[in-house]
């Protein structure tokens, strides 16, 4: 890894000498379109939402792009972003740190929810602490693996990718479970109303609140107001600098992919309440869950090569991915929604990166 | 990354007077030595193992993900990945599958379109790779997307049914073999040959090894590493164009969208039991190969000792941390001892 291509997208990058009038402030705008993600991401979203309106005004969607419609699709915001939190801290620990698993642990953890809260008739809190903790156990595998013992976490990560979604579809005969507990469970998805701003807010899924909400809190604080937050950024940026500067690195990059299996676990909760069923391929059928939170990661401003990336852009790409896709689904009818979305996806993650290969190039004085 | 430290293989080699490292690496011979103790465990325990016909659609089943090791493993020894074979697959596939029952067009053109198709699709990743300058990972992540909209939207969401057997040579079926060995592997069996020897004995392979070792030493030492990225790019399109047509001969009259699912992270899967590092700069297309036999193996094994098909991918995960395992261990081992 050339540390030396790193560069850090809070700091404005050095100065070119001044200009003066209205094309200093588009410079200025350009380059902070370019090196920071944030506005990009804004700037994007914005555009999206317009364009969408855009459409419905002149009659080409078939049901109106509103905020109702927005707010309901949001329930698909639900995993995959707290999916892409989980990639965010992984791939912050650097050494290209990568989790192919999560949707693996996703199914494998569902399954063992159902079969405690569903089938063993386990009390509900517990059996979430118990999920959790076992897609915690699945991520200290990989830690271990990673951290320790050294292996790139691409192959790690694949190595248990296969053998998590081998378990979960042989643990119960590939059948799901749903049984009246876990039916009972699709409440949690459903949308509710905020006291106070009913009538001027739609309904938002219940899932936003008690789920989503609560996790980026937390990987928000625990990435930025915590030691071991800095301690992750510091190991991500510079694994020698950090050994020499007296840091646990194996310790803080092994908690990394941990922290990355407990949301999965509780990812786990989310689906399983979603489809009132745990499914063996709920987190592994079609392409996945562990690649579009990968995309969305990558696109939320997360370096590849670690030691950068923040909560924010996560949140912001998650959102211009879900709300684009609801809009793309009322454009085109039938499965052709669904293709265009991959579409929409593949140039935004091109286009991004190779935006990231400019602006590395231009601010930051490397040629790379 | 340090620097890489002098294998003790390669400090004999020297004193030998040989600058390369031995033909056969012992992951490989390891893998050879496990591939034939599952061999014979499986022959005592399911009597059809050993049959002519069980060990002929095996290795047909095996050539698709050999063919496409071949070019994984030269992207991966240039330190980089291709996650959108699989989706190039699909588009290939589906094109070939639409010629063959619209057109009615012989095998010959068929085969040759399908492989320009893959080679400008490889050849999309490998531009803005290399001239992008953009991580390998991100890339195909995205032209996995893109070339996965364009396949679906071929099938249309339809299957493509009533395929004429005019691929048949490389299929399972009596058409597809000669004295009992079938055209797939050996087509397959070729192409590794000849990669093995251009890889070792040919600059231009020595130049991939060069760019995974260290890009920035490669450039400086002259070697065009831009053009040399981009056509293992291309390479790997292009072999995936032509497993394709394998996975087409060996599959029914009808092909259906979940066409190359899963096949990319096979393909990684096989190379890495290989003993290539993704770090770069070290791996063999044998090793690949040998990886592939030994998933398909496996597969076929759990399936006919009647066990449940999805436990081979336990099997799978197990053997790629071995393998990789292994590896670090040997390397570690190699580091302190010079």
């Amino acid at each position: 890894m050339n540390t030396e291509t790193r560069e850090d997208q809070t700091q404005t990058p050095p100065q070119p000498p001044e200009k003066s009038g209205p094309s200093a402030r588009l410079s200025t705008l350009g380059r902070a379109l370019l090196t920071n993600r944030t506005v990009l991401l804004v700037v994007l979203l914005a555009l999206g939402i317009i364009w969408m309106k855009a459409l419905d005004a002149s009659g080409y969607l078939s049901a109106p792009y509103d905020l109702s419609y927005m707010t309901s699709s949001l329930v698909n915001l639900v995993p995959l972003t707290m999916l892409a939190l989980a990639e965010l801290l992984v791939i912050v620990s650097g050494r290209g740190g990568i989790d192919l698993s999560v949707g693996s642990i996703v199914s494998l953890a569902g399954m063992m929810f159902g079969f405690t809260y569903g089938m063993w008739g386990w009390p509900l809190a517990v059996a979430i602490l118990f999920t959790v903790g076992f897609g915690a156990l699945c991520g200290l595998v990989n830690g271990v693996l990673v951290a320790y013992l050294g292996f790139p976490p691409l192959i790690a990560t694949l190595a248990t990718y296969y053998a998590y979604w081998s378990l979960a579809l042989v643990i119960n005969q590939q059948q799901p479970i749903s049984s009246q507990p876990v039916v009972d469970l699709y409440g949690l998805s459903e949308s509710v109303e905020i006291t106070g701003l009913k009538g001027i807010i739609p309904g938002i899924p219940l899932g936003v609140f008690i789920f989503l909400l609560p996790t980026v809190v937390v990987v928000w604080l625990l990435i930025s107001k915590t030691s071991y937050g800095r301690k992750l950024y510091a190991v991500g940026t510079n694994d020698t600098a950090a050994r020499w500067a007296g840091l646990e690195v194996a310790r803080t990059r092994a908690m990394a992919y941990v922290i990355a299996g407990a949301v999965a676990g509780l990812v786990a909760i989310v689906t399983v309440s979603q489809f009132a069923s745990a499914r063996p391929d709920a987190g592994t059928s079609g392409n996945g869950m562990a690649l579009p939170a990968i995309t969305m990661a990558v696109l939320g401003g997360v370096a590849i090569t670690g030691g950068l990336g923040r909560v924010v852009g996560v949140l912001l790409a998650a959102l211009l991915i879900v709300l684009l896709n609801a809009g793309i689904l009322l454009a085109f009818s039938g499965n052709a929604g669904s293709q265009y979305q991959l579409l929409m996806l593949g140039l935004i993650l091109v286009g991004a990166a190779l935006l990231n290969g400019i602006t590395m190039r231009k601010y930051s004085g490397s040629n790379r | 990354m340090t620097a890489p430290t002098p294998a003790p293989d390669r400090v004999t080699a020297r004193a030998s007077g040989r600058v390369l490292p031995s033909p056969v690496t012992g992951q490989e011979l390891v893998l050879i030595g496990v591939i034939a103790l599952l061999w014979v465990a499986l022959t005592i325990f399911t009597p059809a193992f050993l049959s002519a016909s069980s060990l002929q659609s095996l290795l047909v089943r095996l050539a698709p993900v050999g063919i496409m090791a071949i070019g994984m493993t030269c992207v991966i020894i240039t330190a980089g990945i291709d996650i959108s074979i699989a989706a190039t697959l699909m588009v290939c596939a589906v094109v070939t599958a639409k010629l063959l029952t619209l057109s009615g067009m012989g095998a010959v053109p068929v085969i040759l379109i399908s492989m320009a198709l893959g080679c400008f699709l490889g050849a999309i990743n490998g531009l803005l790779i290399s001239y992008g300058r953009v991580p390998a990972i991100i890339i195909t992540f995205g032209t996995a997307n893109i070339f996965q909209f364009i396949g679906l939207r071929i099938f249309n969401s339809q299957t493509v049914n009533g395929i004429p057997p005019t691929l048949g040579f490389l299929g399972p079926g009596q058409a597809g073999r000669v004295l009992g060995v079938p055209y797939a592997f050996m087509l397959m069996v070729v192409l590794v040959a000849l990669a093995w020897v251009y890889l070792r004995h040919f600059p231009g392979g020595r130049h991939l090894y060069a760019i995974g070792d260290d890009e920035q030493a490669a450039e400086l030492a002259g070697v065009n590493v831009r053009r040399h990225v981009l056509s293992a790019y291309a390479l790997t399109g292009l072999l995936v164009g032509l497993a394709a047509q394998v996975t087409i001969a060996g599959g029914t009259t009808t092909l259906d969208q979940s066409v190359g699912r899963g096949q990319e992270l096979a393909t990684i899967a096989a190379v890495v039991i290989g003993g290539t590092s993704v770090m770069g700069g070290r791996g063999s297309v044998l090793g690949s190969v040998l990886g592939a036999l030994l998933v398909q193996t496996v597969a076929t094994g759990v399936t006919q000792l009647g066990w449940p098909t999805q436990l081979a991918n336990l099997f799978v995960g197990v053997f790629i941390v071995v393998a990789v395992g292994a590896d670090l261990i040997r390397e570690r081992y190699a580091r302190t001892s010079v």
